[in-house]
């Protein structure tokens, strides 16, 4: 206890000139840049499935939160299982950004980034998981363009947006205005946004810092904090041409849910997804209510579709050292399982079967209640 | 050891309680109306200030600040459908040696 003690209080005196952990590092190749977002390839020597998997992050943080750090990265785990795997990089918007729409994002970028995943591929399809707003991305873009799609898992990503909550009050308030907010300011500045997601419980500041002496003398999760706080405050802000959707169409009328949404010209319509769909929903999840996420697999017409409860909050539930023993290893064998025939590919320098050992399947059903076919 | 675990005990509960209270507080019209009218006084200011400010650059014959990043976005727009043309060549070139491969 007293050793608990000495190494709670030298970490904590030393916190302000302890080296910060290196976060986003698993290598990657920018396989194609666009406007101010990349897409980018990790590399891997190990690749043993056909279907390359395209992670789709929010477009308000970056996407490294699933590549925080080295031994807790959702990214490093799917390469180690032998994935080839691949996320957008949203970039950071600039002044003339502001005129950027919704159908530019989800249908111009998105659909590009699906179809450049694709062709890496065999069959010509990807799988697809959409994080947060990513994840209500993809599923309007899968809902309108599905051909290059083997699959999708909507990680923590809502559907739904009327259930009662702050952020429906605040969004439905009659007294905001958005068309005002992005006129007079072009881009949503990220302090805007962190504010509001900080005000869905102002109290969480204080909890972290009590927190943080609780488990101050824990090294390992001293360096994990540090990464995630660097993350929380690497913010991006929204072009206000696609923000003004986001809150007007998204939010305030519903439209995804009631099939009122267009992209590109054409109707979202969720019942359009045939492809294998899992969506999976944290229990204490307060930005993305798990009603709220789990309402994607009401609507959409694929037989292949199944619903994952996972403890855990928005990102703890998926940078946790419990997602790295349940969720990412039942992710992989949801992939693996829907993978084309198994290939093995002659890669340069590859390092053949080194992923064998990986987790194929061994999620513990902490993970909670799983419904298949909900 | 065990005051800091009744402490952060008796923390927890506060903190859950004073959160599930502020998340009334936070969603009434009370607090949620004059803070849309500030904000939106806010943005009317800042709307005023930057018509002005254009109003200025283009009596001098100047683009404006919207002027330069619309000329931007077209650009980036450009470049854009010209990424769609070079799919589209590449799939039409990848469809006109399919059959070709078919016949070998």
């Amino acid at each position: 206890m007293n050793s608990q003690n000495g190494a709670r209080w030298r970490n904590l005196v030393g916190l302000a000139s302890r080296p910060r952990p290196v976060v986003a590092a698993t290598p990657a190749d920018v396989l194609y840049a666009e406007n101010k977002w990349r897409l980018l390839r990790y590399r891997s020597t190990s690749r043993r499935f056909a279907t390359p998997i395209l992670l789709v992050p929010s477009l308000i943080n970056r996407h490294y939160v699933l590549d925080l750090m080295p031994g807790k990265s959702f990214v490093e785990f799917l390469i180690g299982c032998g994935h080839d795997v691949l996320i957008i990089d949203w970039g950071t918007p600039t002044a003339e950004d502001r005129f950027v729409t919704f159908d530019d994002v989800c249908g111009q970028w998105l659909g590009r980034a699906i179809r450049k995943a694709a062709a890496l591929s065999p069959r010509n399809q990807t799988h697809v998981l959409g994080y947060c707003m990513g994840g209500t991305l993809a599923a309007a873009h899968v809902a309108v363009h599905k051909e290059h799609v083997a699959s999708l898992v909507a990680l923590a990503a809502p559907v739904r947006f009327g259930a009662p909550g702050l952020l429906t009050s605040w969004t439905r308030a009659p007294d905001f205005d958005v068309t005002l907010l992005t006129e007079a300011l072009g881009l949503v500045p990220w302090q805007l946004l962190q504010s509001a997601f900080q005000m869905l419980r102002p109290t969480l500041g204080m909890a972290k810092v009590v927190n943080l002496y609780d488990r101050a003398w824990n090294d390992r999760f001293l360096d994990g904090f540090l990464a995630l706080e660097t993350w929380a405050n690497d913010n991006v802000s929204l072009p206000g041409a696609f923000f003004r959707t986001w809150i007007e169409a998204v939010y305030r009328e519903d439209a995804l849910l009631r099939g009122n949404l267009t992209l590109q010209g054409q109707p979202v319509d969720l019942a359009a997804i045939e492809c294998p769909t899992l969506a999976v929903v944290f229990e204490q999840d307060s930005i993305a209510p798990a009603a709220d996420c789990a309402a994607l697999l009401e609507k959409i017409s694929s037989p292949d579709k199944g619903l994952e409860v996972v403890q855990g909050s928005h990102v703890g539930g998926v940078t946790s050292r419990e997602a790295s023993k349940t969720l990412w290893p039942l992710l992989s064998a949801w992939w693996a399982a829907r993978d084309a025939a198994p290939q093995q590919r002659a890669e340069p320098n590859a390092a053949p079967q080194q992923a064998a050992a990986a987790p194929a399947a061994p999620h513990k059903t902490r993970v909670a209640r799983s419904k298949a076919g909900a | 050891m065990w005051m800091w675990d009744q402490w952060k005990k008796g923390f927890d509960v506060w903190e859950d309680a004073t959160a599930r209270y502020l998340d009334q507080v936070l969603q009434s019209p009370i607090v949620l109306g004059p803070a849309g009218k500030a904000l939106n006084v806010a943005m009317r200011a800042k709307a005023q200030a930057d018509k002005a400010m254009a109003q200025q650059w283009a009596a001098i014959g100047l683009p404006t600040r919207r002027d330069q990043e619309r000329t931007l976005h077209a650009v980036n727009q450009l470049h854009s459908r010209i990424a769609d043309l070079e799919e589209q060549i590449q799939a039409a070139r990848a469809s006109a040696a399919a059959p070709a491969k078919t016949a070998n």
